[in-house]
Parts: C-alpha cells; structure tokens; sequence
C-alpha cells in the first residue's frame, strides 16, 4: 500500500515537472519569437541608421565684443568696419551651419553663413574619388581656392580672429567657383604628398562670372615628419594664374615712384586681359615641447601682380571698378590699377597643457611694393591702396572643453607714416602719422 | 587695555588667515596626490587588450585609474582630437586629414606607439567543409564577385557576408588590404562590432566574416594563401612573426604629447615583458 503511495506521488511529481517543462519550453519558443521579430527590426533600422550616419551636421556661432581705438574705426581686415560714432560694440562675427554627406567614394558638403547683415552660401560642392587608388579626385561647385595655408585653414580652428591682411586682399572670402582635381592619399609611401590644382572663375565667391577669363590656381604640399624628435615640417608652393577683362581701355600701371601710376590707353586694351598672378610659399613646422605641449610656427609669403582699383587694391569682385549691385548684368566699369605686391605672415602657437594657448602673430602686406613712404605726395594718383600695413596680434585662447573657447587677442596696426605732402589728399591724410586703428577682440566660439 | 583689546582681535585674524591656508594648501596637496587617472579610447578590435592591461595594471598601482572603453578607431582618434581621451587605440595607422586636425588643435602629429601584432581571421561557420582560400578569393567573396561557395570548394548555398562599419579600423585595414580600395558588396552585412560578426558568423552555416583573432572562439579560423601556389597559414603566432601569414598588422597606441607620468608608466608597462606577456594571453601577438 506505502509503495503504491509513493509509485503515485512520483508520478504525480514527474507529471507537475513535465508540465513545467512543456510551459517553459512554450515560453521560450515565444521568447525565441520575439527576439527574432526585434532582430529583424534592428536589421531594418540598422540599415537607415547606417544610412544616416553617413549625413553630419555641424557649426559654430563666434560671437564677440571689439573695443577700438577710435569710433567708426576702419577695420575691415580685423572682423569689418565699426560703425560711426562705434568703437566699441557686440557683434555676431560668423554662425556657420554645415551639413555634409559621406560615402566612401564621395562627399557633398552645403555650408551657409549667417550673420547681422544675412545668410550666405559659403560652401555648396561634391567631390568624388576613384575607387582604385582613392587618392585622386574632382571636386566642382564653391569651395576654399587651393592657395597657401591660411585660405584653407577653418575660421573655427584659426588662433588669430582673422586673417593676415595679405589673403583677406586678395582673396576675399577664401571661396571660388571652380573645379579642381585633387591628390591626397591617407596611406602609404607617397602620404606626405597632397596636390590641388584647378581651374576657377576668378569673380569671387558671391558674385557670377563676368568674363571668359578662367583662372588657374594649384598647391603643392608635402609633409616631412621627424617621429624621433615628435615634430613635423609641412611645405607648400602654391601658383595663382589668372586674367580679369578690362572693361575700359585704360591700363594704369607703375611708373617712376614719385610720378605715381601712368595710364596706357591703346583701344585694343578694351576686353583685353589684365594679369592676375601670385606666388606663394607656406611653411608650417610642429614641435611637441616638453612639459609645455604642442607648438605651431606658420609662416607664408605671397607675391604677384594685382589688377585692382584706383583706391583699392582688391581684386575685381568687389573693388570700385564694378558696380555694387550683384546681378547677372553687373560688369566692372573703371580702368584697372597693376600693382606689384608683397605680403607674408609668422604665426606661433603655443600650447600649454590641453586647455590653454598662446598666440603670436606678425602680418605685412605692401600692396605696392614699387612705392616706398616718401614716395606719396598730393600731386601724385597714389592713394591708401598703395599704402604698407604691418600688424602685430597677441593672444590668449582658453579651451573650456571640447566646443567652447574664449579668445582675447589684441592687435597693433601700423601703417607706413606716408610723406607730409601727402595730407593735401582728404584720402592719405590719415596715414602720414599712425593711424589709430588698434582693436581688441573678445570672442566666444561654440562649436557641435 | 584697549589696545590689547586690539591687538588679541588682530592675532585672531591673522590665526584665521594662517589656518585657512593651511587648509586650503592641504586640499591643494591632496588634490595634487589624488589618483590619476587615464583614459583610453577607441578599437573595438584592442578592448580586451587593453582592460586586459588595465586590470593587471591596476592591480599592482592602486593609485591609477585606467579606463578603457571601445566605439572603434576612428572614434578614439576623433577623441584624441577633441581632447576627451588621453589615449587612442587604433587597429589602422592614424590617416592624413587625422594627423593635420590635432595639428591644427595642439600643435603636435601625435605620438604613435606600435604595441602588438594582430592577425587578421577570416572566420567562417564551425559547419563550414572550407578550411582555406586564396587572398584573391576572399577579395573576390567580399566585392561580390564569388557569390556561392560551391565556388571555393563548399556546398551549393550563397554566401553571407559579415562586415564591421566604417567607423572600425579592422574594416578599414580590410578594405585597403585585401579588397585593395575596392567597395564591398552590396549584399555585406556590417555590424558594430567584431564579436557581433563572430555571433552572426557562428549562427549562419553560410556565413563569412573577418575581425582580430582574439575573437575567434566558438568558429573556425580559415587558412589563407597569398596565392593559389602558396601554401595556407592560420593567424598563429609562428605564421604572423615569420610574415607568412598574409593579412597581418600592427595595433596602435595613439597620444597627443610625449606621455608623463602615469600615463608614461602605464604605456611603458604594456610595452615590458609583463605587458607583451599579456597580449599573448589574449591571442595577439607581441611586438618584442
């Protein structure tokens, strides 16, 4: 009777077990099913997601307060002119949104700037390379000229809250319309070369084209590491060959330093191409400095001939020769000034641990170099166009954390001090002494 | 009485003074002997690796914090230039537009630090009849051009290609290497990391995938030739230190400055016979 009993109980016991058995066995086939059904899932966002990684958005806003020498300060080449009545004031400097895509082969960029006075197109290209090597490749539509080291150089990344003089001059905007071909390759034996080379408008980047002169700008770059000593040479030879249409037959060039420019007027100088044409060479040397950090020293020197305006020595995207308006039918109107220029820049950056650096920077630009101070006289049709600026820019910028700095940078601006004779022209009156256009910049950058 | 009146109010003062600077000199002080702390960044391919090293690290310098977390080379070396890590692992050598972005930021083209050898595997299912292939099959498979096995000698099924992203060094490294710049096909699974490849590659009897032979566990790692006459290697340490295995590379350690202090002492302790000791015990491969 006990073994009946317990015979019984066992099965009853084996029955309850496989019971659980077949219930846990049931869970986890529907445990297995709803696994798989969120691993499709995944497998399908995976793919979007996938996608959409490969579009980045980023920017930065810079904002910041000058305080100048002088109300209604002319610094145009600091961050714009103040206003009159102005020398010191709050400005929204630049507020960058980029968006970009990224496949292996090709990439799309739009970047637009906006500020107090609009919103412009500051880059809009594709860029594709070939499969094969993915070192060569063709990039078309507005991007940064392929010229010396600071024209490519990001306004977010740059120490110095400007340019130097020099490349706001003769490339204003850093942009272009043009195609180039580029080759870059990130591996191997011939990594330390990189060659840009294309073919351009030569109107800047805002304003259409307004002749049949396309311009040939190219770099040639090569990087030349010292691992032992953690530092690194990169070197740059940069050539900018161009023509702008004259739109009258006036050519006024340089003839002897006091008589100031002479003006040749043959009629076959109308439609006629005028030379564009700069040289550049840029040096940047990288050293790991005990203790300290990292240090930058960047140098570049920029020579050529400039076809600008009487009063001023931009090229003719902008200059007085061609009408303010910005339309299809705009035209330059005024003869062209040829002057030979010179211009170069030294920049060391210092940095000290991870959040702090030190700036120093010594600009010269001689728009004319065939003119020297003495040279100017009232009586003579040299203006400030043809006047030397040097500049020297110190700096502190504190890295809050990887989007935020804070730049304080001051700059001495010194005109050559043009001969006395000089002040019977309203225009080079300011220049015979010192002009005071010195500027301090605070500026706040935030970065994503 | 006045006066000492005075006097005792200034005395208190300046004992006021003298103790909160010493306070405050004595939280300066323990700040400055807090544990340091180091971070490290990036391969997904050198994770265990390096929390290898961390642990065993660690273990032995109280004082030092190594933390380690993966997210693949490029995002390491991205935070290398941002400042947010100290240190970056990368399965690739860091590329040109890397290199001039911490120039333009620090000033510096960065310290690289060759730390192990790694041998690629091509991993294939446990049921697989394929034990080896070519460097041109397998170049071959991956940009579609090979689409069934029965082609390298398996049975009749289509092949399932498993991939890292793009933000992975070991995907990089694979692309250059042995598609030679070539796209991957279309068909290519890519998953976020290489031990998602092996889970997907040992779950799929069609399945192919690449990754650091560290994760090899749990499928079979094939054979490879450099060419139809050459004979099959495996990634084992004899064939990666001899050269005769064919896709084989360095592991990287990336730092913005020369390293001081614990960092230095950290790195310089992977480089020692302790450190490569331990690169063994995780299946790579020493460099010394």
């Amino acid at each position: 009777m006990r073994v009946f009993f317990l015979s019984g109980l066992v099965c009853l016991a084996v029955q309850f077990v496989a019971g659980q058995d077949k219930d846990m066995e049931k869970e986890l086939e529907e445990m297995k099913g709803v696994i798989e059904g969120v691993q499709e899932s995944f497998g399908e966002y995976r793919g979007y997601v996938n996608d959409l990684r490969k579009i980045k958005i980023s920017g930065y806003v810079q904002a910041q307060f000058r305080n100048a020498d002088l109300e209604g300060t002319a610094a145009s080449y600091s961050g714009g002119n103040l206003p009159a009545n102005v020398n010191k004031a709050f400005e929204l400097r630049r507020g960058r949104i980029k968006i970009q895509y990224d496949d292996v082969l090709t990439r799309f960029v739009f970047q637009l700037d906006g500020r107090q006075s609009g919103v412009t197109v500051k880059d809009a290209y594709a860029a594709i390379t070939e499969p094969w090597l993915r070192s060569i490749g063709f990039q078309i539509g507005i991007f940064d000229r392929p010229f010396g080291y600071e024209v490519t150089y990001s306004s977010s990344s740059r120490e110095s809250p400007e340019r130097s003089r020099v490349v706001q001059t003769l490339m204003p905007g850093e942009r272009e319309l043009g195609a180039k071909l580029f080759y870059a390759p990130q591996y191997g034996g011939m990594s330390f070369l990189r060659i840009d080379a294309g073919v351009f408008n030569g109107a800047g980047p805002l304003s259409p084209e307004f002749d049949n002169f396309k311009d040939f700008i190219g770099r040639v770059g090569i990087q030349l590491p010292f691992e032992e000593a953690a530092a690194e040479l990169d070197l740059g030879v940069s050539g900018y060959l161009g023509q702008v249409r004259n739109a009258t037959k006036y050519v006024w060039s340089m003839g002897s330093p006091t008589e100031g420019f002479v003006v040749d007027s043959l009629a076959e100088n109308l439609d006629s191409g005028v030379d564009r044409n700069y040289f550049g060479v840029d040096a940047q040397f990288y050293y790991d400095l005990p203790i300290l950090g990292g240090m930058a020293l960047r140098g570049e020197v920029i020579t050529g001939t400039q076809p600008g305006g009487s009063t001023i020595a931009t090229p003719p995207d902008a200059f007085g020769i061609r009408p303010t308006t910005i339309s299809p039918l705009a035209q330059p109107t005024g003869p062209v000034y040829r002057r030979d220029f010179l211009g170069w820049y030294v920049n060391l950056v210092q940095n000290l641990g991870s959040n702090h650096q030190l700036v120093a920077k010594y600009d010269v630009y001689d728009p004319n170099t065939a003119v020297s101070s003495m040279d100017f006289s009232g009586s003579n049709n040299l203006s400030p166009a043809d006047v030397k600026f040097t500049t020297l820019g110190l700096g502190y910028i504190f890295h809050w954390n990887e989007y935020v700095k804070f730049v304080f940078y001051y700059e001495w601006i010194s005109n050559e001090e043009v001969n006395s004779a000089a002040s019977s022209n309203p225009d080079l009156a300011p220049f015979v002494s010192d002009f005071k256009d010195n500027i301090f910049t605070f500026r706040t950058q935030l970065k994503f | 009485m006045r006066c000492d009146l005075h006097e005792q109010t200034k005395g208190k003062r300046y004992m006021k003074r003298i103790l909160l600077f010493i306070a405050l000199s004595g939280l300066l002080w323990g700040v400055s002997n807090a544990e340091e702390k180091v971070t490290v960044k990036g391969s997904d391919t050198m994770v265990i690796l390096s929390q290898r090293w961390a642990e065993k690290y660690m273990a032995v310098h109280a004082d030092v914090t190594i933390q380690v977390t993966g997210g693949g080379s490029g995002t390491g070396l991205s935070a290398l230039i941002n400042g947010t890590t100290d240190i970056a692992n990368s399965s690739r050598p860091m590329k040109n537009s890397e290199r001039d972005k911490l120039k333009e930021r620090f000033g510096t083209r960065g310290i690289e630090i060759k730390c192990a050898l790694d041998g690629l595997a091509i991993y294939v299912n446990k049921k697989s009849p394929v034990k080896e292939l070519t460097l041109a099959q397998v170049k071959d498979i991956y940009t579609g051009k090979i689409r069934n096995w029965n082609e390298v000698g398996g049975p009749d099924k289509k092949i399932i290609l498993y991939s890292r992203e793009n933000n992975s060094g070991t995907y990089v490294y694979f692309l250059e290497n042995v598609l030679l710049g070539e796209d991957f096909a279309a068909t290519t699974q890519f998953l976020p990391g290489t031990a998602s490849v092996v889970n997907a590659v040992s779950k799929d009897e069609a399945g192919v995938g690449y990754g650091g032979s560290a994760y090899g566990e749990g499928i079979v790692e094939l054979g490879v030739k450099k060419d139809e006459n050459s004979p099959a290697y495996t990634p084992k340490l004899e064939n990666i230190a001899t050269g005769n295995y064919p896709i084989s590379r360095y592991l990287y350690m990336y730092v913005r400055n020369r390293p001081e202090g614990a960092m230095k002492n950290f790195i310089d302790w992977t480089l020692s016979d302790e450190g490569q000791a331990i690169v063994t015990e995780v299946g790579y491969f020493p460099i010394r």
